[in-house]
């Protein structure tokens, strides 16, 4: 009988515990007549290794290697972090996160140490006074840095560079607000404008028509209006000889064909003035009788004139 | 005056060609301009040398070879960051470990942290008080150095920091004395040639996720407002030891898994879905070859059997009657009769 090592243990349900791997063939047909072994399948199941964990070990190894220095060689403190006022706000604290931190959230793990910081900076400030450490350093004391100045001012140009692009972003945003509102908004007039013309005019060429006598849509706008009554008024009754010339020069100009000498144009006569045609129109044509106002009369009928008077 | 520029000269050493000028503590004639300015805490201390240095902490900090190079600004932060430390040349592998203990005795350190990088991948951490006393391993996660932009916060060189501990520190044996180290280890001592006498960056360790984790931040105002320096890294405990790398172990971490078998048990999670799959496909072609019954009476007929009664047909003959067409009167016509009304 071959016990043999599966990978995914507990899938498979049935194991019983067995100390050693290398029971004997023997003893495991013994156990089994006895009834202690279980049918199915049997894996031995290893205890898990045990960890070292010399806790009296430990004890005296910190004993023999702790050093009392004064607390000014070490500066050191324990402490939890500062009460977080915001989370408070929210009402979110619950034991949970008092107690253990919550390694997975990013923010909220970086905040707790933030606040294990604080808390010490506010503990230890008043003690180093006391020590007469100081901690701020003057404006005129220059000493190397951690980090060099040429650093300092990559990290500050990058910074100014984020800052830069998110305004821009922002405004970049506002500017598209903007104009998706002002695109709206003129959307609108132009509609409304062409909306208001639309009904003018039809309420204009319905009065036109003769469909409706009455002058209602002069309340709306009262300029408007009459303007366009008078429009209507010009429109309404053009003169016949705006319609003659109108059929003759209109509409293009001259018109192509329409001279033809066809049967028809042959046939009309509607041109034909006999007056003029034997030429007795004269009125219009040169100065009918007395149309020349200071015509000088004759010799004779001026000597006749003289002795007359 | 002869002492003080013997220590001016011995200070400036062991640090690298600065570009600014260096005035460790001041000149006669600043402290005098102090006094005329208000006496407030900005008045410049008094020079590192005035003091005796006693507590003699040095520590070495060095690595194996094959470290790349987030480990090596790594450590080259640490070195910055710990004015009481060395650096040595890179370690052979072939060497045990045990030859660190004559290294460090060489170079006159009594603490020393090793960088041992395994597989181009995984950094380990020794830390150890070198001749008898205790040593710890770590494995080495998360490692972000000084030189990363959204580190920006800035310390003096040499400044010694303040160290904050979590509570939990407290509460076990093993942090206990992994506390104690760590104190030793990174409290610069007072009065160090190459120390500032400001206070102003201070470390934290906090312990979470069975982890402990570094980071160190620079005290802006007085009224704890801070922003990160940098380095920051996590630490993994795997085992301490009672002598330095070696002897008899003392502690060893339950929670520690190393980084292959994490490695492997993912491997192991994909191939397993894999072979679920495989062994699902094979199931199913075995399933289509296997003989199928008919069924021959389906057992969903029954569903909608209502127990009532059947109903004779009904056969019409006739079409039916024409509806009524009832004409609805327009609602104008409504009103005014119901007005009329």
């Amino acid at each position: 009988m071959k016990m043999e090592d599966f990978e995914n243990d507990n899938q498979l349900g049935v194991g019983s515990e067995e100390e050693e791997s290398d029971i004997s063939d023997g003893e495991l047909q013994e156990a089994f007549s006895k009834g202690l072994l279980k049918p199915g399948l049997n894996i031995p199941l290893q205890e898990a290794k045990k960890k070292a964990n010399n806790v009296a070990g430990l004890k005296q190894c910190l004993a023999d290697f702790r050093r009392n220095l004064p607390w000014v060689e070490r500066l050191d403190l324990t402490n939890g972090p500062v009460a977080d006022i915001v989370a408070k706000a929210d009402g979110k604290t619950s034991l949970e996160d008092r107690g253990e931190i919550n390694a997975e959230d990013d923010f909220q793990r970086e905040m707790h140490f933030y606040r294990q910081a604080q808390a010490a900076v506010l503990e230890a400030m008043p003690r180093l006074q006391m020590l007469k450490l100081p901690t701020k350093r003057p404006e005129d004391y220059f000493a190397e840095m951690a980090k060099s100045d040429q650093h300092m001012q990559k990290i500050r140009k990058k910074l100014m560079m984020k800052q830069v692009a998110m305004e821009k972003s922002e405004k970049a945003k506002k500017l598209r607000e903007q104009r998706k509102y002002g695109k709206k908004v003129q959307t609108e007039v132009l509609q409304k404008r062409q909306k208001e013309k639309k009904a003018m005019m039809t309420a204009v060429k319905k009065y036109q028509k003769g469909m409706s006598d009455k002058l209602d849509f002069l309340d709306g706008d009262k300029d408007k209006g009459k303007k366009a009554l008078d429009k209507a008024a010009a429109k309404k009754a053009p003169s016949a000889k705006r319609k003659y010339k109108d059929q003759k020069f209109g509409f293009g100009g001259k018109k192509r064909g329409s001279k033809w000498n066809t049967k028809e144009s042959h046939d009309d006569v509607s041109g034909f003035r006999a007056k003029v045609a034997h030429g007795k129109g004269g009125k219009k044509f040169g100065k009918g009788g007395k149309n020349i106002p200071n015509k000088r009369p004759g010799k004779n009928a001026r000597r006749k004139m003289k002795s007359r008077s | 005056m002869s002492p003080f520029k013997r220590k001016r000269a011995g200070g400036s050493r062991g640090t690298n060609a600065s570009k600014k000028v260096r005035f460790i503590g001041s000149v006669n004639e600043n402290t005098s301009e102090d006094e005329q300015k208000q006496e407030n805490e900005c008045s410049i201390p008094a020079p590192v040398s005035k003091g005796k240095w006693k507590n003699k902490e040095r520590v070495l900090v060095f690595s194996s070879r094959g470290i790349n190079f987030r480990t090596r600004h790594l450590m080259q932060d640490l070195r910055t960051m710990m004015p009481h430390s060395k650096a040595d040349s890179k370690m052979d592998r072939k060497d045990k470990l045990f030859v660190i203990n004559e290294v460090c005795e060489i170079k006159n350190c009594n603490k020393c942290i090793f960088f041992e990088a395994k597989k181009k991948e995984d950094l380990y951490m020794w830390i150890s008080n070198v001749p008898h006393g205790p040593s710890a391993k770590f494995l080495v996660q998360n490692v972000h150095t000084l030189a990363e932009l959204k580190m920006t916060g800035n310390c003096l060189k040499g400044s010694r920091p303040l160290l904050s501990f979590d509570p939990k520190f407290d509460k076990e044996p093993h942090y206990a004395l992994l506390k104690e180290l760590f104190i030793q280890i990174f409290s610069t001592p007072q009065y160090h040639p190459k120390s500032q006498p400001f206070v102003d960056h201070i470390f934290t360790f906090t312990i979470a996720d069975n982890r402990i984790w570094f980071r160190n931040y620079q005290i802006i105002e007085e009224d704890a407002a801070l922003v990160e320096i940098g380095p920051r890294f996590v630490l993994n405990l795997i085992k301490l030891f009672q002598g330095s790398f070696g002897g008899p172990t003392l502690y060893e971490n339950p929670h520690f898994q190393s980084p292959n078998m994490h490695r492997r048990l993912i491997r192991l999670a994909t191939a397993g879905k894999l072979r679920e799959k495989q062994m699902v496909k094979e199931l199913q072609k075995v399933r289509r070859l296997e003989e199928k019954q008919p069924v021959t009476r389906d057992v969903t007929d029954e569903v909608f059997a209502t127990p009532a009664e059947e109903k004779p047909d009904e056969i019409e003959l006739e079409a039916p009657p024409p509806k009524s067409a009832k004409k609805k009167e327009f609602k104008r016509k409504r009103m005014q009769r119901l007005r009329m009304r």
